[in-house]
């Protein structure tokens, strides 16, 4: 058992606002005491959101989604801004060259993500995880399947510049920018700049972030009163998933995730041992992300949250994701393990087992929390019929027009330059 | 019967004390080191194989698309025929790619003179910056370990397993092997015009005061004064390149920049004296390397000769020593004549080319489960 003692700040959750909340998560059990010192402050926001909603089972509960994320004081919202965000998530230029963008590995029309396994990644690689949907990401308090970032503002630029997905240069992205008058004048107009800075870009491309919510899910129209909103099946697969079925243990909150980290027994991708250029990114990443010799020659399975402190009680934990707008974000889990909810729901049914037994490559972290469900094929149909409550209509957004590149000069004005 | 005729005219000349810089010259040229053959090299051929067959993977770059052979061509010496060279895909480069023949022989590289280490820094240079080949060295050494021709070359070669320090080392090897073949002014084997223009070239032109030595070059940058392409102002493509350079350089406003910055990049004179200067280039396998200077903005040699002949263009900048030189006609064309003599086989075909085809596909290792990373 472990308690958590956080501050409630900025966070509002459902209806409530907590200023101290003390909430017992009681079936944590397998958490261990190292775990508290790592997590730090990176998670307090959403945990005070949690706890901020426990009740007396222990977990807090599920909770409407707030209308907007949180608002960080030093990049607020504007038109102009959230405008201009937009233009920069769907421009290539903002990558090495040239060729994809933000909207590449996250396509409104793939769930705001990527349709495969892993991410398509950067021309001539491939990525080593599932590209995750940025749909309500604002309410995330990190970003990334290991939390490695802690805001929006952090992982645009991380992506951008990472060798399998953007691989763009801050100097070279900078200048491209700077020869599109468009972005000139909407930089200017929005921070000020005489000539486009790319941390900015970064900030407009949080801001964009922060306006692709989903609220008016059936579970949000449920929670917020209307009984009729959840089927039957939905209503009795709700109770499976607070009850037997336990998934409320990390899937709670607003989110339906406390976005901490354990390891539920995924299995390592069968593509690393088929695939050449899956191979050659497992590799990189290992030795990118800066393994010690052995773990570079032996990991045959990803280390998770490992990297964020090369704390060995980390390795192969991921994330808890948001079961929101998961109808539309397939595979699943941090590999894209599985292709459908149905075989999540028989993965956890299982104790973390897929069909063919394999569970995850890092067996001691596995958390306890997994165990065999003993789920009836009814009470599975139920909950991925829950689940899918956590789903409204898709939400779509076509490419915008994007501004052209101009000359910074006429012809006249650089032979008239004295030399 | 060329040399005694040209030798007594000089002489003729300063004894009559006529033409004062051409004086100055004769007695410079002593002053410094040499034109010659150049030195030959040692190379360890296993190891030069493996660098042939980099040289030429286009997997050495960020999304797989170039190689250094894309604007090093052997079919253009080494250089790849176009005034500015085409860099990284996204963008273009905004300068002329220079040829790596004898580069193993300089000690200053690029047209900026940024790089004045070793041919191994010059590669990761390549290699890394972004409007190049933009790679990520640590992607490229795990695409070496996934090609199982590699992994032996880099065995037999004695590097053990392929790493990205290796592969920055190899490159270089191979670069030994590209060094001027045949060459009729090193085998003495000159027209008579080209040996009338060797004593211009030491001479009245004055030529050998920056490009001297057995590589013909002092390996100095200045500014002669070339006009700037405006391509790289002009057309974005090149102009980013430029602005993401210059800004990684650490050069101050560099948004407003309108003309090159040359050495300045490295020197930040507080003046600006060192814009617009430049690395003096070899002189050798130019008959292959058209078009030509840091911004390829003079196509022939003729061009390049009536250019200094005309003591060079106009920049604040320039160096002192650029003035009319007044060669007649016939020097200039024997001048011409000389720097074609410089130039020697083209270094095509399989003993410096790699013609096998790379895989298109990355094979999967298998037992990828039992075998270590």
């Amino acid at each position: 058992m472990k308690t958590q003692n956080k501050l409630s700040t900025a966070y509002v959750a459902g209806a409530l606002v907590g200023a101290v909340s003390l909430a017992i998560l009681s079936g944590c059990e397998s958490t261990s005491a190292k775990d508290e010192g790592f997590k730090g402050s990176l998670n307090a926001v959403s945990k005070t959101a949690v706890a901020a909603n426990a009740s007396s089972t222990g977990f807090a509960p599920l909770a409407a989604i707030p209308a907007n994320p949180p608002i960080p004081a030093d990049n607020k919202q504007s038109d102009a801004k959230v405008e201009l965000g937009k233009l920069l998530f769907f421009d290539p230029r903002l990558g090495g060259d040239a060729s994809i963008s933000c909207a590449s590995c996250h396509d409104p029309s793939q769930g705001w993500a990527w349709a495969e396994d892993f991410s398509r990644g950067y021309p001539g690689t491939v990525h080593w995880r599932n590209s995750q949907s940025i749909m309500n990401s604002g309410h995330y308090p990190g970003s990334f399947w290991a939390n490695s970032v802690t805001s929006l503002e952090a992982q645009a630029p991380s992506a951008a510049k990472g060798g399998v997905a953007g691989n763009g240069e801050n100097d070279i992205m900078e200048a491209r920018l700077a020869l599109i008058p468009e972005y000139r004048k909407r930089f200017n107009e929005v921070f000020g700049d005489d000539f486009p800075r790319i941390k900015n870009a970064w900030r407009a491309i949080a801001s964009f972030e922060r306006t692709i919510n989903q609220t008016d899910t059936p579970i949000d129209r449920y929670l917020n009163g209307d009984k009729s909103a959840l089927s039957d099946s939905q209503k009795r697969g709700k109770e499976v998933f607070e009850g037997k079925g336990g998934c409320i243990q990390c899937h709670n909150g607003a989110l339906a995730s406390d976005m901490e980290m354990y390891n539920i027994g995924v299995p390592p991708a069968t593509r690393w041992e088929e695939d050449g250029l899956a191979q050659i990114t497992f590799r990189f990443e290992l030795y990118a992300k800066g393994s010690n010799e052995n773990l570079y020659r032996t990991a045959k399975a990803d280390p998770g949250a490992y990297f964020r402190g090369k704390n060995k009680w980390d390795l192969g934990k991921f994330r808890t994701p948001s079961l929101r707008y998961t109808m539309y974000t397939a595979p699943y889990m941090h590999n894209g393990a599985f292709y459908t909810l149905d075989e999540v729901v028989d993965f956890y049914n299982k104790g973390g087992f897929d069909e063919d037994n394999r569970t995850t490559g890092w067996p001691k972290t596995k958390s306890d929390l997994i165990k065999p469900l003993g789920l009836s094929d009814d009470e599975k149909a139920d909950l991925v019929a829950f689940i899918e409550a956590f789903s409204g209509d898709e939400i779509l957004m076509d490419k915008p027009e994007l501004p052209e590149y101009a000359p910074m000069f006429t012809l006249e004005e650089l032979k008239e330059a004295k030399k | 019967m060329g040399i005694r005729a040209t030798k007594k005219r000089l002489l003729v000349s300063v004894a009559m004390g006529l033409g004062l810089a051409l004086t100055v010259n004769a007695q410079a040229a002593s002053k410094y080191p040499d034109i010659g053959p150049l030195p030959s090299v040692k190379i360890n051929k296993a190891k030069a194989e493996l660098g042939k067959r980099l040289f030429f993977d286009p997997r050495l770059s960020g999304d797989a698309a170039i190689s250094c052979g894309t604007c090093h061509n052997p079919e253009k010496g080494y250089a790849d025929g176009m005034a500015l060279s085409a860099g990284y895909p996204g963008n273009k480069h905004f300068r002329n790619s220079p040829t790596v023949i004898n580069a193993v022989h300089k000690n200053r590289w690029n047209w900026d003179g940024r790089l004045g280490t070793n041919l191994n820094d010059v590669t990761r240079g390549m290699l890394t910056e972004d409007y190049i080949m933009n790679m990520d060295m640590r992607i490229m050494q795990e695409r070496a370990k996934q090609d199982p021709v590699y992994v032996k070359m880099f065995k037999d070669a004695g590097y053990g397993e392929p790493s990205n320090g290796s592969i920055r080392k190899a490159i270089p090897e191979y670069l030994k092997t590209l060094t001027s073949k045949n060459v009729p002014f090193d085998k003495g084997t000159m027209s008579a015009s080209a040996k009338r223009g060797k004593s211009i070239f030491k001479g009245k032109a004055g030529c050998i005061q920056c490009h001297n030595g057995a590589n013909f070059t002092d390996g100095k940058a200045y500014n002669t004064g070339v006009p700037e392409n405006w391509d790289v102002f002009m057309d974005t493509d090149r102009h980013q390149a430029f602005l993401a350079y210059n800004q990684f350089m650490g050069v101050e406003n560099y948004n407003n920049l309108k003309r090159d910055t040359g050495a300045h990049v490295h020197k930040h004179a507080a003046d600006g004296s060192d814009m617009g200067t430049f690395l003096t280039p070899s002189l050798r396998e130019l008959t292959h390397t058209a078009p030509y200077m840091h911004n390829g903005m003079i196509e022939s040699l003729e061009d390049v000769v009536a250019f200094y002949n005309n003591g060079g263009g106009e920049d604040s900048n320039k160096d002192s020593r650029m003035k009319k030189l007044g060669l007649s006609s016939s020097e200039q064309s024997d001048l011409v004549a000389f720097l074609k003599s410089l130039s020697g086989d083209q270094l095509t075909g399989d003993k410096y080319v790699w013609s096998e085809e790379y895989p298109a596909e990355y094979e999967a290792i298998e037992n990828w489960r039992e075998v270590k990373n």
